[in-house]
């Protein structure tokens, strides 16, 4: 029985990082097929970057995710430090509205975003890329942000005003630094939600902001290319090295002993 | 200017100070008077209002109603950070991400006091604490009483006229706890601030305070020194709640003199001058002033009341006797461990026994002084 579970367990994993292996070989692949290994090349990464299409949608995916995950982590942070430290009225209703966008299909949001921007005469483009993200990083890095909220001691920022600390005196000295890591991880996990968003780009993006996924999607048309297992490749490699220096962070913020 | 006849006005003045959560009243509306360098107890069972009296204290709750002062000045529109105290949490509320030093800096960094003399208050606050060793270490590096000391130097560095301590011991073994309450008094008198010290711990309060307030269902009950509430407590639950207190229900005889209690008889009571005789009333007697002796082996003064020995229970120090009355009711009597304990070991479990008292160890208070 154990031997059983323990192969199922090695089968999943498997099935879990054949993709990302078989990807990584084949951005090394000679052949333009996928189906022979011919050989090993750097092709196509150099066929990448001459690529001006895939430079633009990458720019525009880089700039849409960071202000989308900048804007979603200074209002989540808000929102999360509102509904955990104040008995504000309506508290229910607000912890069940921060969830719905989470919950409607994309689909959905898309067709309402682009009802509401085409009524409203806002012409797509980053400023509703962004928007659009912004609906579904928000509830993200709100949901994050009030966990790592809840378990910090609520009198920690009254010690501080006590002490004659200012709101943004409390911000700066005590709350942001012991919040730092699920800040940043709000951050991230906004981004990462946003750069690889499809169905909302498909609807808000405009003429010149077509965003990366939207991009590679285009491309099924004309057939995959080897130079998308490159740009893959190299998504992979920066996404493990964030988790990486993030995650080294977060050790040693553990080994450094439990907090009180 | 006037002049008053008190020169020093009071450290904390509430005049009329009440507090509702919606039609909740958690804090009925008090005055209280908190002198300078005072070590003052909030004492009462948790929920008795005293955790939200502090913190319109501290400003961290909005009075519903009446005002705060400190030293003379009304501060209802001062913020929290700007009210001269501050407060030593129950949880401590340390930064974990400072080290003890730059905990304890804190508040001289954000006031912008100049930097060499940051440097020497906090030493010596840390001095007074006796952490002077420990200032590079994070809290989580320290034991619980360590963190309770820097807690402490923290509240104390910024030389706050008044220090509020919210249970600060609770999280502590008992044997610290102790250690710690000689510490706490020891440094009250040598930093000179007065601290508002907030327990449910009856022993806590009496071991360090210079007064006491009780306080039961948002009402101050009494306000007095130790010994007073001990002595004399102005109601049956501060007799009840301070110390352990036989209760008695009766009514004042007819001479004015003593109190009958019903199934009982007449029992020797200090009965007030000004009492009236046929009043009901609830005599109040601490079990270490009863004396216990064996049926007919002593000629007790007056009033010896008759009873059974049900039940002895050895704590170390003291025994403690439970006496059965001819009413029905309990009577508890504790007798410390020697040579009178030794002789009374020889009474079995159901024999017969008599109690006295002085007359002026039974207090007479006002029947159903519990606060309605």
């Amino acid at each position: 029985m154990d031997r059983l579970t323990s192969w199922i367990a090695r089968l999943v994993f498997v099935f879990l990082y054949l993709p990302i292996a078989a990807l990584i070989v084949y951005s090394f692949n000679s052949s333009e097929v996928s189906y022979r290994f011919d050989g090993f090349t750097f092709r196509w990464y150099l066929e990448l970057f001459q690529d001006q299409m895939l430079g633009d949608a990458l720019r525009t995916s880089a700039i849409v995710g960071i202000i989308a995950a900048l804007l979603s982590t200074a209002i989540g942070f808000l929102t999360a430090f509102a509904l955990v430290r104040f008995r504000v009225k309506g508290r229910a209703f607000f912890l069940g509205a921060i969830l719905v966008p989470l919950i409607v299909p994309e689909i959905v949001l898309g067709v309402s975003l682009l009802t509401i921007f085409s009524t409203a005469g806002i012409p797509t483009g980053f400023v509703t890329l962004i928007l659009g993200h912004v609906v579904i990083t928000l509830p993200l890095a709100t949901l994050v942000l009030m966990g790592a909220m809840s378990a910090l001691d609520p009198s920690l920022s009254e010690a501080a005003t006590d002490l004659g600390a200012s709101p943004w005196v409390t911000f700066r000295r005590v709350l942001f630094p012991l919040l730092r890591p699920s800040i940043l991880a709000a951050f991230l996990l906004s981004f990462t939600t946003s750069f690889s968003n499809i169905v909302i780009s498909t609807f808000t993006a405009g003429v010149g902001t077509t965003t990366l996924p939207l991009r590679i999607y285009s491309t099924l048309r004309t057939g995959l290319t080897p130079e998308l297992n490159a740009l893959g490749t190299i998504l992979v490699v920066a996404t493990l090295g964030i988790i990486l220096v993030v995650g080294v962070a977060q050790m040693r913020r553990i080994l450094a002993g439990p907090r009180p | 200017m006037f002049m008053t006849e008190t020169p020093e006005p009071p450290a904390v003045r509430l005049t009329g100070l009440t507090k509702s959560f919606g039609a909740n009243r958690v804090v009925q509306p008090l005055d209280l008077d908190i002198r300078r360098n005072e070590f003052f107890s909030i004492l009462g069972p948790s929920g008795c209002g005293k955790t939200t009296l502090m913190r319109m204290i501290t400003g961290f709750e909005t009075p519903t109603g009446g005002s705060v002062e400190l030293d003379g000045q009304n501060v209802d529109k001062v913020p929290t950070k700007s009210r001269d105290l501050n407060m030593l949490f129950q949880s401590y509320a340390l930064f974990p991400h400072l080290s003890v030093y730059e905990n304890v800096a804190f508040e001289l960094r954000v006031r912008r006091t100049p930097k060499g003399e940051i440097d020497t208050r906090v030493k010596e606050a840390l001095e007074l604490v006796r952490l002077g060793a420990f200032a590079a270490r994070k809290p989580a590096e320290l034991s619980g009483g360590q963190r309770q000391r820097v807690a402490l130097a923290r509240a104390v560095v910024g030389r706050p006229a008044v220090v509020l301590l919210d249970e600060p011991l609770g999280a502590l073994d008992q044997k610290l706890r102790k250690e710690m309450q000689f510490e706490l008094k020891r440094m009250q008198r040598e930093v000179g601030i007065t601290f508002i010290y907030m327990t449910h711990d009856q022993e806590e309060a009496l071991t360090m305070s210079d007064r006491i307030a009780v306080m039961s269902e948002g009402r101050v009950l009494q306000v007095a020194s130790p010994t007073e509430i001990y002595d004399e407590p102005a109601s049956r639950f501060v007799a009840t709640f301070i110390g352990s207190c036989n209760v008695l229900d009766g009514v004042i005889d007819a001479h004015g003199r003593s109190v009958v209690v019903p199934g009982v008889g007449e029992l020797p009571a200090a009965v007030p001058a000004d009492a009236r005789p046929g009043t009901g009333v609830t005599l109040a007697i601490r079990p270490e002033r009863v004396r216990m002796a064996a049926a007919g082996t002593s000629v007790p003064p007056v009033g010896a009341v008759p009873g059974t020995l049900e039940e002895r229970v050895f704590l170390g120090d003291e025994w403690t006797f439970h006496v059965r009355l001819a009413s029905g009711g309990v009577m508890t009597v504790s007798v410390p461990s020697g040579e009178e304990a030794a002789s009374l070991g020889a009474i079995p479990n159901g024999g017969a026994v008599v109690l006295s008292w002085l007359p002026a160890s039974a207090r007479v208070l006002p029947a159903e002084a519990v606060a309605a």
